[in-house]
């Protein structure tokens, strides 16, 4: 957990000062894949609190899904269809079943403390 | 050592989040939407006219600009911009049909039909209209006719042509048929307009057989707007306002 934290700060202090951009035509890939990551980062939470956690699982998934996102993004947009939505219902859905059950973990694991 | 191994997996996978996520915060700047092809093209043919409208702007500029010089032209040469003044009096006179004007043109003379009725046919087959005479007018604009008459009234923007029982009336004239529209312009394309099988008149002329001739002329005259025209509700907008 706490390495999770230490990555998080180091990449966003990285990512403000580094001076690297893409074009902004490229922006609605981007979101959908971070969607995608944030939805294996809660997934790999959930293990972790269940004692499941798998390295491979979380960083195939992590990247698999990524990048699985932003290319049905892209294909979508050359159709002239919105296939992001597909993603973003799909991870967004899976992303708060996700916090549900880890919120439902933790509020058993402090009853149990104050018992 | 497996733990560590880990730990360190766990950390560049939440560094390679937070920095594209930051990235993306950084380039969100700009409001994103989801652009169609359809909008595209709508929005680039919106720039067009755009484009088109500032060209014919800068040509009217570039027209005033002309007649402001023209005018200082005057001033310089004679003293005065009456002469310039007085020319374009006249060309205003002459677009709005307050000259009497020749040229090369069609005559064309329309009366009711001489056969007799089918049993039981409509009589009003056989009879001229105030709409027969609209809609062959409207062929001879679209044929590129400058001036039109019908009896001697010279036809302007405010003519009415109205149904007046077997009558017709036009510029509050009354007249019966038969009627006779001068037209000038360019008289192969007037004469097309008319006698073109297919065209409204020459369908007149042969399906119902109505009495339609058409001359063509070197020289057809027309007579000038013989009225006043008061305008009672109109007053001009001043530009700018």
């Amino acid at each position: 957990m706490l390495f999770a934290i230490i990555g998080l700060i180091l990449g966003i202090v990285l990512g403000l000062y580094l001076p690297i951009t893409y074009p902004a035509t490229y922006s609605l890939y981007i979101s959908v894949a971070i969607l995608a990551a944030m939805d294996s980062v809660f997934g790999a939470l959930r293990a972790s609190i269940e004692d499941k956690f798998n390295t491979e699982i979380f960083v195939s998934g992590f990247f698999g899904n990524a990048i699985l996102a932003g290319i049905l993004a892209y294909i979508g947009d050359r159709l002239g269809v919105p296939l992001y939505y597909a993603a973003i219902f799909a991870f967004g859905a899976r992303l708060f079943q996700n916090f549900a059950i880890l919120r439902r973990h933790l509020l058993t694991k402090i009853r149990s403390q104050h018992k | 050592m497996k733990y560590l191994h880990q730990k360190v997996i766990v950390t560049l996978m939440f560094l390679i989040l937070g920095f594209t996520m930051v990235l993306q915060f950084k380039n969100e700047v700009e409001d994103y939407s989801f652009v169609s092809i359809r909008t595209m093209a709508d929005l680039q043919s919106a720039v067009d006219r755009e484009k088109e409208e500032i060209t014919n702007l800068k040509e009217r500029i570039n027209t005033n600009e002309n007649k402001l010089q023209e005018y200082q032209q005057a001033l310089q040469d004679e003293g005065s911009i009456k002469e310039v003044l007085r020319n374009e009096l006249e060309a205003m006179k002459l677009v709005s049909g307050f000259v009497d004007v020749e040229g090369s043109g069609i005559i064309l003379r329309l009366s009711d039909s001489d056969r007799e009725l089918y049993e039981g046919e409509n009589p009003n087959n056989l009879i001229i209209h105030d709409g027969d005479v609209l809609t062959i007018l409207n062929d001879l604009r679209i044929a590129g006719a400058e001036v039109l008459s019908i009896n001697g009234q010279r036809l302007l923007s405010t003519s009415e042509i109205k149904c007046a029982g077997p009558t017709i009336t036009i510029n509050n004239h009354t007249y019966g048929q038969p009627f006779v529209i001068k037209a000038i312009g360019d008289p192969e394309t007037l004469s097309a307009a008319v006698r073109a099988p297919g065209t409204y008149a020459s369908s007149l002329k042969e399906i119902y057989g109505l009495n339609i001739e058409s001359y063509v002329s070197e020289r057809v005259r027309v007579a000038r707007f013989q009225d006043h025209m008061t305008l009672q509700y109109v007053t001009t907008l001043r530009k700018g306002e």
